[in-house]
């Protein structure tokens, strides 16, 4: 685990007097899927938010291939390969499908490459291609979480964040989408997973990091996240 | 269907183009002259404050600058008023720099306000300001020294001059609208965190607006003070003047390439029309109007008169490429 791809150490984000995350610490290897859980209000997007630049860290490091990005502009952080799927999509509404796709791209180098990304995330999405044409503002949320993951492809990331991919879908959307996610990670790409469903990130994840009141309160293995008692009492708030 | 609108389209602005001309008639030249000159600062709001989503409500300090630009180059350097120009331009982008990147940080109402706080700022410096005339202002030439001084009896000539830079800007306008910078400043403003999230360079993009915009005000400042021949504090960085651009481009259609114009050919002639109707009296009559129409705007069509031309809907441009 020496060489990490993406560290976190007791990060700190505070938004005025109020804190977002206390001390957050965990790995992303090269490779891996790792799920960041939490009950609502844990921390789980700021800490996301404060990897892709969206928000400055009060204290703690974040490196990435062992250089420090923490404090780096959010389109700095995507052009090292870096990529958000937010939460609640954030897509634009009034603007079409392939239009959104195309401010994915916004970090991207050369334009040249625009066109096989494009076409990947067809690939990955057909129900996107049918509807390229179409304002985001008319699919539905199924095909919104689609569109806001095909998004942040399209900066063609080595880190896929991925903020409750699952929140507010029904079941089978959601099934369709870990597939997909899995699909990813086959190709080779790393995830990180924020969810409050933690059922479905510990079935695709290597490790976890279960995160309370803005702290890390557990972290390892998958397995040993799922079997460890604590995690139900982290949920409930308990303190460990 | 669309090529006759387009035609139909053409024509009306030649007609309009030439109608002053036609008409003969100083007063009416003179309401067109204001009108294009009225509808270049409201263009020029328009890049940042439209397309940009960044509501400004303090660009008379860009017009401020470029009026007084013009006439201290006449005053100071007894150059003609038009010299100065091009370093009230150069001045409004160093503005825009030095204010543009901290009042960039700030969203929403919170933006317009620091604006609003700017412009104020800078009218009450200039009102303390002996050098640059105070609160007495500065005036012109009197009487043309060379044809350079564009001192001109009529109003067409202005009207003409106008004419020329509101087509540059247009053209620029449009240009950029298509270009990856009027891309993303349309991402900005419909949700600037999401624009941001994607690797959007959110503070460049709004400072490369901010700089076009700023300088054509500028530049519609310093072509006022040309025709009219004087500014003082009020005339240049009062709110009213800012306002006047914010309320041209609402009512026409904010962030739509002729909406500031079509703002200001319905403005113009109704606060001209008041003025010389109530005469110095009523001289506010146009302000109560312009609150009205705030309002019906608000109520009824916040996407400005450009709301209600039609536009061929995402379902029929779908159709139209299958």
């Amino acid at each position: 685990m020496s060489e990490a791809l993406l560290r976190v150490s007791q990060l700190a984000v505070r938004y005025g007097d109020l804190v977002g995350v206390a001390d957050v610490s965990f790995a992303v290897g090269e490779g891996e899927v790792v799920a960041l859980l939490g009950a609502n209000g844990a921390g789980k997007t700021t800490t996301l938010n404060a990897l892709a630049g969206l928000v400055r860290p009060a204290g703690g490091e974040i490196s990435w291939r062992g250089e420090r990005i923490d404090g780096a502009p959010a389109h700095a952080i995507v052009a090292r390969g870096i990529a958000l799927s937010p939460e609640g999509w954030r897509l634009f509404v009034q603007q079409t499908v392939e239009q959104n796709l195309r401010l994915g791209a916004a970090a991207l180098k050369e334009r040249a490459r625009f066109g096989p990304l494009l076409e990947r995330v067809f690939s990955l999405f057909p129900r996107l291609a049918e509807r390229r044409r179409q304002n985001a503002g008319t699919l539905s949320g199924g095909e919104r979480q689609m569109l806001a993951v095909g998004r942040a492809l399209m900066s063609d990331p080595k880190l896929l964040m991925l903020d409750e991919p699952s929140l507010g879908l029904a079941p089978a959307v959601v099934d369709a989408m870990y597939e997909t996610l899995g699909q990813l990670r086959a190709e080779g790409l790393t995830l990180l997973i924020a969810e409050q469903s933690m059922e479905l990130a510990l079935e695709i994840a290597d490790r976890a990091a279960v995160l309370q009141t803005g702290r890390t309160v557990l972290s390892g293995t998958a397995k040993e996240i799922a079997e460890n008692p604590d995690l139900h009492r982290a949920y409930l708030g308990a303190a460990l | 269907m669309r090529v006759s609108l387009r035609a139909a389209l053409v024509l009306a602005a030649i007609l309009l183009a030439i109608a002053p001309v036609l008409s003969g008639n100083a007063f009416y030249q003179r309401i067109a002259a204001l009108v294009v000159l009225a509808a270049i600062s409201a263009s020029a709001w328009n890049v940042i404050g439209g397309y940009g989503g960044q509501v400004s409500f303090g660009h008379s300090v860009y017009f401020g600058i470029g009026g007084y630009a013009a006439l201290l180059s006449f005053t100071k350097l007894g150059l003609p008023p038009i010299a100065g120009a091009p370093l009230g331009m150069l001045a409004s982008l160093l503005l825009s720099a030095i204010v543009g990147l901290p009042s960039f940080r700030l969203r929403g109402h919170y933006f317009s306000m620091a604006t609003i706080a700017i412009a104020a700022l800078a009218e009450l410096l200039v009102t303390n300001w002996g050098w640059a005339g105070g609160a007495i202002g500065l005036m012109g030439p009197a009487t043309p020294r060379s044809p350079a001084d564009l001192l001109f009896r009529s109003a067409l000539p202005y009207y003409a001059i106008f004419l020329v830079v509101l087509a540059v800007l247009l053209a620029l306008t449009w240009w950029m609208q298509r270009s990856r910078m009027g891309f993303y400043l349309r991402a900005i403003s419909s949700g600037e965190r999401a624009a941001e999230s994607l690797g959007v360079p959110i503070r460049r993009t709004k400072l490369y607006a901010l700089f076009l915009s700023g300088a054509f005000t500028a530049l519609a400042g310093s072509l006022y003070a040309v025709m009219i021949g004087f500014i003082d504090p009020d005339s240049g960085f009062g709110i009213l003047v800012s306002v006047n651009m914010v309320v041209m481009a609402a009512l026409g259609g904010a962030g739509t390439l002729f909406g500031p114009l079509a703002g200001a050919i319905i403005l113009v002639p109704l606060e001209e029309t008041t003025n010389a109707v109530l005469g110095g009296g009523g001289s506010g009559a146009a302000y109560v109007a312009y609150g009205i129409i705030i309002m019906l705007l608000a109520r009824f069509s916040p996407g400005g008169l450009a709301q209600w031309v039609p536009r061929p809907s995402a379902e029929k441009r779908v159709r139209r490429a299958a």
